[in-house]
């Protein structure tokens, strides 16, 4: 059947897709007036670093999304962060070999992960309750880690990592783009192509039809907070390369970025609906008003009064579009 | 004898942290005792601080309330303190702070402390109208105040702080140095700060500001990184595409922020900040930064506890404001 529909017509029948174009449009517009306001937010320098920006963003959106399409919400994002950076910083100016820190980060991470979707799936707490929790833990770690200090520098020994993670290029592109363009592939891949991804979006729509059809909840819900995790640790060892030392409040209210960027981009909170393509928007939105405001010379409060109503505005569209004139077009 | 004595310390005191005006109405022992420079006076007011402990025989309990934990700053003014305690010997300290630097979370912070038999607080105020309340009730409650750091616009017994305007303004002066002797006399300067609501950052910005009046410089729009080193990092690097020639960095992370996002551009453009770590030492060594302004929490602790000390045992605890000063720490 898909064969006989054209491409475009293809590409308008994936759901939630009507958000993400009118959400699309609205981000050309803005880049627009960014670009009229002052020519030099389009110079070369200038989209290098935008994209870069973003990129960490749009990292912590994939994660939230995933956890938002399954009808959950993950608070623990920011503390993960700056556990990862606190973690991965103070294992390196211990003299550690970098990657041996980077991997050792990871895992302490992912058990966050595992934590997260045990209590929220197997323990049955409210998903807010139980990454507030974990949040809590998880920034008393980064506290912890070095001794309630930030890190000294991670020193010349670890030049490889922060050129891997922020200040590389390949092909003129920063790798911190380079990561978020091979991860966000490899999880939309995941999310759209994939049977796991077939059972988020089934235990985001309806839990109890999900789990009579025999989808497994517990471990289904634990691989989405996993991948939230893992995005969570990589952005805070993309920081730590930043800044080359390790910062506690490191990803402060960063799980709050990673929901403006999903529910901008079209991920419904009440789960089941939404797609990867729309955090790209989404996280790219976020990105470019904090980005063109400064170039724009606006006061910061401009800024948070535009970004507040923008994810008010988006996620009103979806509302009225979920509720409205185009429901039939909902399955 | 014992009169003598605390006479002795109290001038020992007050040397140390260099008030002027008062060492020469000491009496002649005390004097001879103040005759030695003033920090070889801070390791004798040690033993002599006991021996009026031993005989006051009193412990006072006093708690060091700060914006948060995390930063290395108040790790140095809580090490401050302890080494007045272990110098003083009666006192039962204690530090509270909360994770993050927020006004409800520090006002329970002070209601814990009250609540814990406070005799005293230093207090780093995050905000200065905030507090005002449940000072109120602390003091009524017969607790001493003394500000350290930051103080909120409630009457205490002392205030240690840096005097950020003017700390800011010689930031300010050092970083128009820098571009003059570069040739540089006109030009954008960028301006990270931390928020808008944190009274000593704003008040650096200030100073920064006031050097630069009748200038040829041009000061952008203030941008907010919240101390968070990659977040200033970011605004760092657009002040830099926009073609600044001066960044300011109104704390620890906005400065590491400046500094790295300068060593990553490859410019000349002039970096100068606050505070002191491990990181900005380096990025100043490697030529990335022309100089931080150094505080010294460690005093702001260290007196600031022998202030409270002071109040608690009746003593006089000297001038109402002390400027603990900065230090503008460059390439060696």
């Amino acid at each position: 059947m898909n064969k006989k529909q054209n491409g475009w017509k293809r590409i308008l029948a994936i759901r939630g897709m009507g958000q993400v174009i009118t959400v699309g449009i609205g981000l050309v517009v803005m880049c627009i007036v960014f670009g009229i306001i002052n020519p030099t937010f389009f110079s070369s320098k200038n989209v290098a670093n935008l994209l870069r920006q973003i990129a960490p963003i749009l990292l912590i959106g994939i994660g939230q999304s995933y956890v938002l399409i399954t009808g959950n919400i993950d608070l623990s994002i920011g503390s993960v962060v700056g556990m990862s950076c606190m973690i991965s910083a103070t294992l390196m100016t211990k003299g550690m070999n970098p990657w041996v820190a980077v991997v050792i980060t990871l895992i302490c991470c992912l058990i966050v992960g595992v934590v997260n979707g045990g209590l929220v799936a197997k323990c049955k707490l409210p998903p807010f309750i139980a990454t507030l929790g974990t949040m809590t833990i998880a920034r008393g770690i980064a506290q912890i880690v070095n001794n309630n200090y930030n890190t000294d520098a991670i020193g010349d020994k670890a030049k490889v990592f922060r050129d891997f993670f922020y200040y590389g290029k390949v092909a003129g592109i920063y790798n911190t783009v380079l990561i978020a363009m091979v991860l966000w592939l490899v999880f939309n891949f995941l999310l759209s192509k994939t049977r796991t991804g077939r059972h988020i979006y089934a235990i985001g729509s309806n839990i109890e039809a999900s789990k009579l059809s025999g989808v497994n909840i517990i471990l289904t819900t634990t691989k989405a907070y996993l991948v939230s995790a893992f995005c969570a640790c990589v952005v805070g060892l993309v920081i730590c390369a930043t800044s080359g030392m390790g910062t506690m409040d490191a990803g402060n209210s960063y799980e709050m970025y990673a929901v403006a960027a999903s529910v901008i981009g079209g991920v419904s909170t009440l789960g089941g609906q939404g797609i990867l393509i729309g955090t790209v928007i989404g996280a790219s939105i976020w990105g470019v008003l904090q980005n063109g405001l400064q170039f724009a010379g606006a006061p910061v409060a401009i800024r948070n009064i535009v970004i507040g109503v923008i994810v008010v505005v988006s996620v009103l569209i979806d509302v009225i579009v979920r509720s409205g004139r185009f429901s039939k077009k909902s399955h | 004898m014992r009169r003598k004595l605390m006479t002795a310390v109290l001038s020992l005191g007050v040397i140390a942290s260099m008030c002027a005006g008062c060492s020469s109405s000491a009496p002649k022992e005390a004097a001879t005792t103040a005759a030695t420079t003033a920090p070889a006076a801070e390791t004798t007011a040690a033993p002599a601080a006991e021996t009026t402990a031993a005989a006051a025989g009193e412990t006072y309990k006093v708690y060091l309330i700060t914006m948060d934990q995390m930063d290395q700053h108040w790790v140095t003014v809580d090490s401050g303190a302890q080494k007045a305690v272990k110098e003083l010997g009666n006192v039962d300290y204690k530090w509270l702070a909360p994770d993050v630097k927020d006004d409800a979370k520090q006002i329970e912070c002070i209601n814990n402390a009250i609540a814990g038999g406070a005799q005293a607080i230093l207090l780093a105020a995050n905000g200065p109208d905030a507090v005002t309340e449940s000072l109120k009730e602390a003091v009524a409650a017969g607790v001493k105040i003394v500000y350290v750091d930051s103080a909120a616009s409630y009457p205490a017994i002392q205030t240690l702080a840096t005097d950020n305007k003017a700390a800011g303004k010689t930031a300010g002066e050092e970083m128009i140095t820098a571009l003059k002797a570069a040739g540089i006399e006109e030009g954008k300067i960028g301006i990270v700060n931390v928020n808008a609501a944190t009274a000593s950052t704003v008040a650096r910005e200030e100073g920064f500001r006031s050097a630069f009046e009748g200038t040829g410089f041009t000061l952008l729009e203030t941008q907010y990184g919240e101390g968070d080193a990659a977040k200033s990092k970011d605004i760092a690097a657009n002040y830099i595409t926009q073609g600044v020639v001066g960044i300011f960095g109104a704390n620890e992370g906005s400065t590491v922020g400046a500094g790295n996002a300068i060593q990553e551009a490859g410019e000349t453009v002039i970096g100068v900040g606050f505070d002191k770590s491990d990181m900005i030492m380096q990025l100043i060594n490697d030529g990335y930064l022309l100089a931080t302004m150094a505080q010294n929490p460690d005093v702001m602790g260290y007196e600031g506890m022998k202030t409270a000390v002071n109040a608690l045992s009746g003593q006089d605890t000297g001038a109402e404001n002390v400027d603990t000063g900065v230090s503008v720490i460059s390439k060696q």
